[in-house]
């Protein structure tokens, strides 16, 4: 990009780079926090992390934000890809008009929209009204995995939409030349095809379940605290301490494991799956 | 031939309903009603125990407005003021780094972009409380960077940078900066550099070269990100929750109170209607502009 004159980029370089700083700063304190001298504990030590794998409501609350995120993020992907499939495949051509166009994209875009505050209240709202009138429902990991799920199926479906949106619609008419019915057309072209999104989109769903507070934290009963609820309870409770920083560290470790792994499978992935998108 | 045509409409619409509908059914089950319900308890009347009872009243909404038993108030506007200001203050500090930022990945070589612009990313995939919570650490009365400022007179002695209004602005921008950089690095790429060339050859520089052909080109980025970033700025709880305090409340905050701490669900809901007003005026005002400046948008839904 030679468009740019050296000094530009220059200066450029020299406003970005002090950005990252500051993008990581906040969570290389934490880290380094976590190493902090405590009571009993004089220079820098591992203590805390110590004291973390051995508390048993951190534990249970890892265990409920991993059943949570896996097990909505497996509802989600699986609502969100029929629905980015069946939207990019079967909607009428012309749009659709108002029930078949409009009215499916406002109600896919709904949660993506709506504030999280606006939307973890109403849930609150709804769920002690059904649990009110039916018993059905009570507050709790049900509850939070219901609206994860809700607002995880439509970015999967985007992204599942995404992807068959730039692919050749005659491969499904050659597959129904070849005699391939509608359940087998789906399962040996779409699902090889969308595999890249589909991974994508399940990956995308547990973020975006362990990266959520708010709706959880209004969903929740009081059986169902996560680690995100957890660690805010504690700081409202006690400030911060070496065992919260530690959890933040390990948790903040993760997601950017997470995040290279994510990299490296889509870029692998982006090359072996060329063929498809050329035909 | 046509009741082929039609039967061949039916049986797609048909697929459609059996490969969507069981998603969209269940947002609509789960979001679209419950919210419906919500905003349908603003009308009632607040029980003793905060829970909404018949006679339908707008008693709420003239709560809201600030009408109560000790009389009128300005505490609700100035709640809603600070937020509206907190957001925009935040959306234009999130441009402001986000342009220099993106420019700097466009202008790297091809391979390394995918990366920098992952790195810039990644810090939003942590959870919202951890990365406010860190904030926390980095600015409370004790933090190195308190001490500073004291030292410096910024602040007074023994205050730290948090709790208040400069806390709850940092702790927006930080959290939000990644979607607005995600649209601008999305248009800033499909840039037509040959448009700079031209107006380089016309002896344009500096900033009027800038805002005549990098700015315009980049404006549909732009816009998105100011509507991802500025609409959840402007409905954030966790931030001013934990970095605010009660002279930085926001509207969020006052909010999630009515349903909590001194529950009061009529209230609650009529002002969560606000926020959803001022939430569909923004998106409205910003959508027409985009399609004003014909921004296409792709493989969207």
């Amino acid at each position: 990009m030679n468009a740019v004159p050296r000094r530009i980029q220059r200066v450029l370089a020299g406003i970005s780079l002090p950005v990252y700083l500051l993008l990581y700063a906040p969570l290389s304190v934490i880290a380094i926090f976590s190493f902090a001298p405590s009571l009993g504990h004089p220079g820098p030590n591992v203590a805390a992390y110590g004291l973390l794998l051995n508390d048993p409501q951190v534990l249970a609350a890892l265990r409920r934000s991993l059943t949570l995120a896996i097990g909505s993020a497996i509802l989600g992907t699986m609502l969100g890809t029929l629905m980015g499939f069946g939207l990019s495949r079967f909607r009428p051509a012309k749009g659709g008009g108002f029930w078949l166009g409009t009215l499916p994209s406002l109600i896919i875009y709904l949660p993506i929209i709506m504030p999280s505050l606006v939307f973890g209240i109403s849930e609150l709202i709804f769920f002690n009204f059904v649990h009110e009138y039916t018993g059905l429902l009570s507050a709790g990991l049900l509850t939070m995995g219901i609206a994860h799920v809700t607002f995880q199926a439509p970015y999967v479906a985007l992204v599942v939409y995404a992807r068959l949106a730039g692919l050749d619609p005659n491969l499904f008419e050659a597959s129904q030349d070849l005699y391939a019915n509608a359940v087998k057309s789906f399962v040996f072209l779409t699902i090889p095809v969308v595999r890249p999104a589909l991974i994508g989109g399940f990956l995308l769903a547990i973020t975006l379940s362990i990266d959520d507070f708010t709706i959880s934290f209004f969903t929740a009963g009081p059986g169902s605290v996560t680690l995100p609820i957890y660690i805010y309870s504690a700081i409202a409770r006690k400030g911060s301490s070496p065992e919260i920083n530690a959890l933040g560290s390990l948790m903040i470790a993760t997601v950017i494991g997470v995040a290279l792994l994510y990299y490296f499978v889509t870029r692998h992935r982006e090359r072996s799956n060329r063929i498809p998108a050329v035909a | 031939m046509r009741t082929a045509a039609q039967g061949e409409a039916r049986s797609r619409a048909w697929r459609l309903w059996i490969t969507s509908g069981p998603g969209l059914f269940w947002i609509v089950l789960f979001l679209l009603i419950p919210s419906g319900v919500m905003l349908g308890i603003a009308f009632f009347t607040n029980s003793d125990f905060g829970s909404p009872v018949l006679p339908l009243s707008l008693d709420s909404f003239s709560q809201v407005a600030g009408y109560g038993i000790l009389g009128w108030s300005g505490a609700n506007f100035t709640v809603l003021l600070r937020s509206l200001l907190q957001a925009g203050v935040a959306t234009s500090v999130t441009i402001l780094l986000a342009y220099p930022l993106v420019f700097f990945i466009v202008t790297r070589p091809a391979g390394l972009r995918p990366v920098l612009l992952l790195f810039a990313i990644v810090p939003s995939w942590t959870n919202q409380v951890v990365r406010t919570y860190a904030w926390m650490e980095l600015l409370n009365p004790f933090a190195p960077v308190s001490h500073v400022a004291q030292v410096l007179g910024i602040i007074p002695p023994h205050l730290g940078l948090m709790p208040g209004n400069f806390a709850v602005l940092v702790g927006l921008s930080y959290n939000y900066l990644p979607y607005m950089v995600v649209p601008l690095y999305a248009a800033a790429e499909k840039l037509d550099w040959t448009l700079v060339e031209a107006g380089r050859d016309l002896y344009a520089s500096g900033a009027r070269l800038f805002f005549s052909t990098v700015f315009p080109q980049t404006l549909p980025g732009l816009l998105s990100g100011i509507i991802l970033v500025g609409i959840p700025a402007f409905g954030d709880y966790v931030v001013p929750q934990l970095l605010g305090g009660d002279k930085a409340m926001m509207l969020g905050s006052l909010i999630a109170d009515q349903f909590t701490f001194s529950p009061d669900w009529p209230y609650g809901a009529a002002l969560t209607l606000i926020m959803l007003v001022f939430t569909c005026v923004g998106l409205i005002v910003f959508r027409r502009l985009t399609q004003r400046l014909g921004g296409g948008e792709g493989a969207m839904l």
